[in-house]
């Protein structure tokens, strides 16, 4: 019995760590940035930045901040779970547009590729529809 | 008892490890359906215009704002509203004052009332652009989010507000707002 209660406390102890070391934690900062990011062949940083918002609009997230001159945009998106998610558009070598975006599940980051590719799929599409003019 | 508690793991390994749903950052098979509820075409307005007048009609609905960016023509805004239903409040109270008499004052403890609804929050994003192959158009997309907490202050529920006679409503409201703000009035 004692064995079973003080592994409940362990595991307890181990999923609520709640110590400064959450500030600065992540996994390998190259990788991370590698998936979050994809370029788009274009330099219009108010269309690129129109899509990011129709495709977070798309996803059901609600805007929180967005700031055209630092082109970020944070939302939200409430189901049975919360998403929040930053979007960045940056001038790769003054001939392209790089988009990140990265994303916390509840208390956890998203790093999940797939969960990106999912992402950049949707905004494919609407920077497609941006681009050539198409409502 | 240490049975108990090794039943008690799993649970608790569960609630830890709540994944991302597969289809967290796919479109829905209603995405296009949703969009259309959800957006309004606006004629002979400039995108500023939209933003003014949807800032008064957002003030007439008691709404505050909490972030306005203009060259993106995007406005979020919120507020706390009452959630309570008076059906369900007179239910839970009958059926709290029935466990409480026929538990001879035992079961007392109003549990049913204290998981009743009481306020949410709305948040709401309003994005406003001119219309791509007609720039005189303006295309204006809202969404909305609500939060509830129940009477002891917990979480009830947190959704997106999928319900076409909330965004008609919206919309009604709006068309009265860009008349008016066509008319100077």
């Amino acid at each position: 019995m004692k064995n079973a209660a003080v592994a409940c406390v362990l595991i307890l102890l181990a999923a609520c760590a709640s110590n400064n070391s959450v500030i600065t934690e992540g996994g390998s900062q190259v990788k991370v940035r590698q998936i979050q990011t994809r370029t788009y062949d274009t330099l219009d940083k108010r269309d690129t930045l129109r899509s990011v918002l129709a495709t977070l609009q798309d996803l059901g997230f609600v805007i929180d901040k967005a700031d055209y001159e630092l082109a970020t945009i944070s939302a939200t998106k409430l189901q049975d779970y919360q998403i929040r998610m930053t979007v960045t558009v940056r001038e790769r070598n003054g001939e392209r547009l790089d988009v990140r975006a990265n994303a916390r599940f509840n208390e956890t980051p998203v790093e999940d590729p797939l969960a990106y590719q999912d992402f950049f799929a949707v905004l494919d599409k609407a920077m497609f529809l941006t681009l050539h003019n198409v409502d | 008892m240490a049975f108990r508690a090794l039943l008690l793991l799993p649970l608790i390994l569960v609630a830890a490890c709540q994944t991302l749903p597969r289809d967290a950052f796919r479109l829905s098979e209603s995405a296009l359906a949703t969009r259309e509820m959800q957006t309004r075409e606006y004629g002979s307005m400039s995108d500023v215009q939209i933003l003014s007048a949807s800032t008064a009609v957002l003030q007439d609905l008691g709404y505050a704002i909490d972030e306005i960016e203009e060259p993106l023509g995007v406005l979020s805004a919120s507020k706390r509203a009452d959630a309570t239903s008076g059906i369900k409040a007179v239910g839970s109270l009958a059926m709290d004052g029935a466990k409480c008499i026929f538990s001879f004052l035992r079961a007392c403890d109003g549990k049913n009332y204290s998981k009743l609804d009481d306020v949410q929050d709305i948040r709401l994003t309003l994005i406003s652009r001119p219309q791509l192959n007609n720039e005189n158009n303006v295309i204006v997309r809202i969404t909305i989010q609500r939060v509830i907490w129940d009477k002891k202050g917990r979480l009830s529920e947190q959704q997106t507000v999928i319900d076409d006679s909330v965004y008609a409503s919206f919309f009604d409201k709006m068309s009265k707002a860009v008349f008016l703000e066509q008319e100077g009035v």
